[in-house]
């Protein structure tokens, strides 16, 4: 009976090691990516395989695209509140509020247009292939055809068909 | 007040049973068969309760060498298999959040604001 107790428990406790050390390896990219300084450019480097170079440029343009990216957000801010308290002060259409709204259609398209420009920089950095994965990817992610609404979700990640 | 003696019912009920005749026939050798039912019941071992079904078969059964092994292999690859899909599952959901907080670094339309 007692060596047929310690066969018993010798099985519990080896399907427990072994689901936590697979568990513990399969999970180690994700670990590493999460730790990492900018965890979004480590899973950039990892789902397009960027070698160091590739990785390196990449970094450099989307370091350099951040304070563009800054200066637009807090233009856009600034245009939503100012067409916030127009809207709030008025029960009419005004030409201020006209104004106003193509302000804010004029930010959208160079927040768009400077989007797009950094997305094609950054296919270019990387090998042609996962170039066009990554366009494919971010065009569908950032220009959303439903602009937003909810009940069409877009995919999470990039098709893993053409992965290299 | 009841006038009717206690002998006096009792002879009226003995009437009575003797009167009642059963028509319907017994099946052939019923007496034989009850006898039997009887017996059995009687000699019939008791359901083990599930425990001890399994202290023995964990007593006698498992310390086998082929059947130890094969138990201990199974829970192996089981606990791997479980793991397995675990971390498939939590690697796929940590990638598509760093997939989103990618874009809503670049998209000022979808940056979180502070």
């Amino acid at each position: 009976m007692k060596k047929g107790v310690l066969i018993l428990v010798f099985g519990l406790v080896a399907a427990t090691v072994a689901y936590g050390c697979i568990y513990f390896i399969c999970t180690a990219s994700a670990r590493n990516m999460q730790s990492s300084n900018q965890p979004e450019l480590a899973w950039l480097k990892e789902e397009f395989n960027l070698s160091g170079s590739e990785f390196k440029r990449v970094s450099e343009l989307h370091a350099a695209y951040l304070p563009q990216c800054g200066e637009m957000c807090r233009e856009i801010d600034a245009q939503n509140v100012k067409l916030q308290a127009l809207l709030s002060g008025t029960t009419s259409m005004t030409h201020e509020i006209t104004a106003a709204l193509a302000e804010s259609s004029r930010l959208r398209s160079e927040c768009q247009t400077m989007m797009l420009r950094h997305f094609f920089q950054v296919s270019q950095a990387m090998p042609p292939e996962q170039g066009r994965r990554y366009l494919a990817w971010v065009k569908e992610k950032a220009f959303l055809p439903d602009f937003g609404m909810p009940g069409n979700k877009t995919p999470d990640g990039p098709p893993e068909s053409t992965r290299q | 007040m009841n006038t009717i003696q206690p002998n006096e019912d009792d002879k009226k009920l003995s009437k009575l049973l003797h009167e009642w005749k059963v028509e319907a026939s017994l099946p052939p050798r019923f007496q034989e068969q009850v006898w039997r039912r009887i017996e059995k019941a009687e000699h019939a071992p008791n359901a083990p309760s599930v425990w001890t079904v399994i202290a023995h078969w964990v007593g006698t059964v498992l310390p086998r060498p082929a059947l130890a092994a094969s138990y201990v292999a199974i829970l192996l690859a089981i606990g791997v298999t479980a793991g397995w899909a675990q971390a498939q599952q939590e690697t796929a959901q940590v990638k598509a959040d760093l997939a989103d907080r990618y874009v809503r670094v670049l998209d000022p339309y979808q940056a979180p604001r502070h």
